[in-house]
């Protein structure tokens, strides 16, 4: 035990507060990133129903699709947090396997997104358009590159764990990855609200 | 899946631990059945425009809050991480209000 206590207090990763600096790190970037998208948000409500020319999100948002796309990411941070817990556990086989799932559900939703962000500029919504388009293609926009980045990172741990170079003792690497994509998730949830289900 | 897929997963850093995956599995059960609650809400006819959006909005909160509680293991680890985190949120959503109050656009009230 007191040898155990010595290691941590060796451990250049740990601090005067007994935190991991990389996961403290982290969550003060999250904290930076809540204003970020604070900003976004407010902006696109402050907005809202102030175009003087359509199309309008009424008119435009697709609420069945959307809602499809949300439960994907959503259940992504489940498979997240089920491959944290198997590489923790050095079961490396399911670690796998749920790193790579997570990863394709985000892809599912980036290529969602995509899909949508096409569609409305068939339909006549550009960046240029109105009100509306600016302020939804930079939010939702900025929420897709997160997402892009963090299906990169994802991919970046599976090729990790398929060379064999991530087991227990990186647990933290998988962890503070699940923290940034447990974040472009609850960040969705905001957006999903407030953009896609208030009328 | 083996067996120990049902085993708690070890506290991995000092002040910190994490929930079972019966938990993690439980959490997105209720994940999903509220986001099912919250667009099955907006098909349902006579409900109040006042009363949709204050469901919404509190549906919302509570995935917000389940997500940050128990897949980031705030509920779990040292409250330093929850003042880093929370500070900034308050911030946050203090902007978002008072943007929407400088340009007077409401979600609840009437706009001005």
């Amino acid at each position: 035990m007191a040898a155990e206590h010595a290691a941590v207090a060796h451990d250049p990763n740990i601090g005067c507060t007994g935190l991991d600096h990389r996961k403290m790190g982290m969550w003060a970037f999250l904290g930076s990133e809540c204003m970020f998208f604070g900003s976004l948000i407010g902006t696109y409500l402050a907005y809202k129903g102030k175009s003087i020319n359509g199309p309008g999100p009424h008119e435009i948002l697709n609420i069945p699709l959307t809602s499809l796309s949300a439960f994907v990411l959503l259940m992504s941070s489940l498979l997240m947090v089920l491959a944290l817990a198997a590489v923790q556990r050095n079961d490396m086989k399911w670690g796998k396997i749920w790193l790579f799932m997570t990863a394709l559900f985000g892809a599912g939703f980036v290529g969602f997104q995509i899909f949508e962000f096409t569609h409305f500029v068939h339909l006549g919504l550009t960046l240029q358009t109105n009100l509306f388009g600016s302020t939804f293609f930079v939010l939702t926009g900025f929420h897709g590159a997160h997402v892009t980045g963090g299906v990169i990172w994802l991919l970046s741990l599976w090729v990790l764990a398929l060379r064999g170079r991530l087991g227990a003792q990186d647990s933290l690497k998988v962890e503070i990855c699940g923290l940034y994509w447990h974040f472009v998730d609850i960040v969705w949830i905001a957006i999903f609200t407030l953009i896609y289900l208030i009328p | 899946m083996d067996s120990s897929h049902a085993a708690p997963a070890a506290a991995h850093a000092p002040g910190g631990g994490h929930a079972t995956v019966q938990t993690y599995i439980r959490v997105a059960v209720v994940l999903g059945l509220l986001t099912a609650i919250e667009i099955g809400a907006l098909y349902v006819p006579g409900i109040p425009s006042h009363a949709l959006v204050a469901l919404l909005l509190v549906f919302s909160v509570l995935k917000f809050g389940l997500v940050v509680a128990f897949f980031m293991h705030l509920r779990y680890d040292n409250k330093l991480l929850t003042v880093l985190f929370v500070g900034p949120l308050i911030i946050a959503m203090a902007i978002i209000l008072a943007i929407m109050a400088l340009f007077g656009a409401y979600i609840l009230l009437a706009r001005g």
